[in-house]
């Protein structure tokens, strides 16, 4: 407990440094005004801004702050687009626009917005106070693990990531190892064989993590804005003077702690992001609220509305649980925060909080600030970001892409790069298209090396003896774990529906 | 169908990818056991399984798409690798002038706001880039005013 008192003053020495602070605060409204654009969501910004940042200089610290600003940023952001224009920015929004944009259609989009403001930062603060609590002492535990843990430990993870992200685990486990496969071309550290460079001297120190990045969630998303783009003009709905009152928090307040716990639990698991964990509490709301909820879910019930908007800041916390504290990404947009940590020759992992405890804490301490600032930039200012969502497509399509152009150049100056963003662009295109997750993809980029160093690690432990994976109880008890998570949701998923084909029978026999 | 033609490329992939793993990489001498090349040989086996069901079990849904909405998107990666190639000697601000001009004509702006924007845009984002984030770009044909 101490030690996480003694972290967080330390933490806030750091975060309310006035340049760092100023970077909280940029952070969250660009993170803001990226979220509310349509069609883009907390990934494609932080991947965008991403090397932009790094380009410009920032100190470590201050790079972090900036880009977890923008991230969770963007999840507040997210809503707007959501609620006024019906237009989910990514997966992770697709349930607020369930029950927000009905809110909004019967005139009350004023208070569909504050409401879930206000849910957004609840979720979100709960999450930073777990993070903080449960960081340290996870962080203690992993240090402990050996390089077969560590193989055990990515297997969950892209287990996790398998079964519960996308539609078909096939092709998400397909795109991670694609995502593996890209990571492992270049020059082999330990021999210095090169693998996979066809003698492409750019290729030599491999293809670079920006490159994927700015390809697959910038230049991709532009290609996918220029396809959905429609004749028709998009139809953005008038905000209004309707606030949110006591007595509507107070109806949601079980909803919304029930919706924080479940979100930030998703979010810790290795690989599951914002979009399972809002699908997750919204099914689950609809469920607890029963027959009412039939009714009212879908057409404008603020418990509709309350529960994604909690659950996917709360996961937006829990996300970063795994990344500082084991070096495993929680999530798609994680996965692209740890590669800029490793830009920054910053390791993240069990060591981070004894190595660089300015940046862990600094990160954690400035996402408390944050937090409140995007309540406060959130409430009064929403009619400002909501204006920004007229910006015709016309102009965002060319600004993503001449984005994307800057963040590449500016940081290795290399003409050939900008032809590989274009190719992975049309790749990521593609891949969404054909109902790939592109986050598996960018997860199995990052942890690429890692995987393969702990595996080979391992077996020089073990003088190339298999068995020694599965020697300690660690392991063991991850692969279980792993186990579990792929049988038990079919599991229960037939289960469910043998009991309601037996209800349905004992309906008809009552009825007969 | 789709899924089959995906599934069938992705095949193809990892069979390039294998066979440079089963048949090319060879260290000359290893230090550990595994060497570089069984992490890919892994990989390889993994991949060609997935695809292989992917191709045999495809999902229904197609690749949506009319010809017109394909010949937007195919126009579009022309109009980037055009960008791309003319970055470096035509300069930041003239090849995005020219590139956020065109797109944005393209995609439905009138030819005013089209040049005005492209214009600006170069303009102002090389300001911004340059000389505000002292970012490194392209000077270009400016280079001996700038």
């Amino acid at each position: 407990m101490n030690e996480v008192f003694a972290g967080l003053y330390q933490g806030f020495g750091v975060a309310l440094e006035p340049m760092n602070l100023l970077y909280v605060l940029i952070g969250c409204f660009t993170g803001t005004l990226m979220g509310a654009l349509p069609g883009i969501g907390p990934i494609n910004g932080v991947a965008i801004l991403l090397p932009i940042a790094f380009g410009a200089g920032l100190p470590p610290e201050s790079a972090l702050i900036l880009l977890a600003g923008i991230y969770y940023g963007a999840e507040y952001g997210g809503r707007v687009s959501s609620i006024m224009l019906n237009v989910p920015g990514d997966a992770g929004a697709i349930f607020t626009t369930l029950d927000g944009n009905p809110m909004a259609k019967k005139g009350e989009a004023g208070r569909a917005l504050s409401l879930s403001g206000v849910c957004s930062f609840i979720g979100g603060t709960f999450a930073i106070v777990l993070l903080s609590l449960f960081g340290p002492m996870l962080a203690g535990i992993a240090v402990t693990f050996s390089p077969s843990d560590y193989v055990a430990l990515m297997v969950f993870a892209f287990t996790c990531l398998a079964a519960m992200v996308g539609r078909n685990p096939v092709k998400t486990l397909l795109g991670a190892v694609l995502g593996l496969m890209i990571a492992s071309v270049g020059i082999d550290a330990n021999t210095g064989v090169a693998r996979f460079t066809f003698g492409v001297p750019d290729l030599l120190s491999g293809i670079d993590f920006l490159v994927v990045v700015i390809g697959l969630f910038g230049m991709g998303e532009m290609i996918s804005l220029v396809e959905q783009m429609s004749s028709g003009k998009m139809n953005v709905l008038k905000s209004d003077k309707t606030f949110v009152s006591m007595k509507d928090m107070l109806a949601v307040k079980w909803t919304v702690l029930r919706c924080s716990i479940i979100g930030f639990i998703v979010g810790v698991l290795p690989g599951t992001g914002a979009s399972v964990a809002s699908a997750v509490s919204y099914g689950t709301e609809k469920r607890l609220a029963g027959e009412s909820g039939k009714e009212s879910f879908g057409k404008g019930d603020i418990r509709g509305l309350a529960a994604p908007e909690s659950a996917n800041n709360a996961a937006a916390g829990g996300a970063m649980v795994p990344m500082l504290t084991l070096g495993i990404p929680g999530s798609g947009t994680t996965a692209i925060l740890l590669g800029a940590l490793l830009l920054f020759n910053v390791t993240p992992g069990p060591l981070m909080f004894k190595q660089h405890p300015d940046i862990a804490w600094g990160l954690i301490a400035s996402m408390y600030i944050g937090n409140v600032a995007l309540l406060i930039i959130n409430l009064p200012l929403v009619g400002l970001f909501v204006r920004l969502l007229t910006i015709p497509l016309k102009y965002m399509a060319p600004l993503i892409a001449v984005l994307s152009f800057i963040g590449v150049y500016s940081i290795v100056s290399n003409p050939f790069d900008l032809y590989m963003i274009i190719g992975f662009g049309v790749l990521g295109w593609a891949l969404r298209k054909m109902g790939f997750s592109l986050a598996s993809v960018i997860l199995g980029v990052v942890l690429g090396n890692i995987f393969e160093d702990n595996l080979r690690r391992a077996l020089s432990i073990s003088a190339g003896d298999w068995s020694i994976l599965l020697q300690s109880g660690t392991s063991i008890l991850l692969y279980i774990l792993a186990v579990l998570i792929l049988v038990l949701p079919p599991l229960f998923g037939y289960l469910a529906k043998r009991r309601a084909a037996a209800e349905a029978e004992l309906a008809a026999s009552a009825i007969d | 169908m789709a899924d089959r033609i995906l599934g069938g490329i992705a095949l193809a992939i990892t069979l390039a990818y294998a066979f440079f793993a089963f048949m090319v990489i060879r260290a000359p001498f290893q230090y550990d056991p595994l060497g570089p090349e069984t992490w890919p040989q892994i990989l390889a086996v993994v991949a060609g399984l997935c695809s292989l069901y992917i191709v045999i079990r495809p999902d229904r849904r197609g690749f949506h798409l009319s010809h017109g909405t394909l010949g937007r998107v195919a126009v579009v990666v022309v109009l980037l690798v055009l960008y791309a190639f003319l970055y470096e000697p035509l300069g930041f601000i003239l090849a995005t002038a020219l590139f956020c001009g065109v797109l944005a004509r393209m995609l439905g702006a009138s030819a005013i706001r089209a040049a005005v924007f492209g214009i600006c845009f170069g303009a102002v984002g090389y300001l911004l880039c340059v000389k505000l984030l002292a970012l490194n770009l392209p000077d270009g044909v400016f280079s001996k005013i700038l």
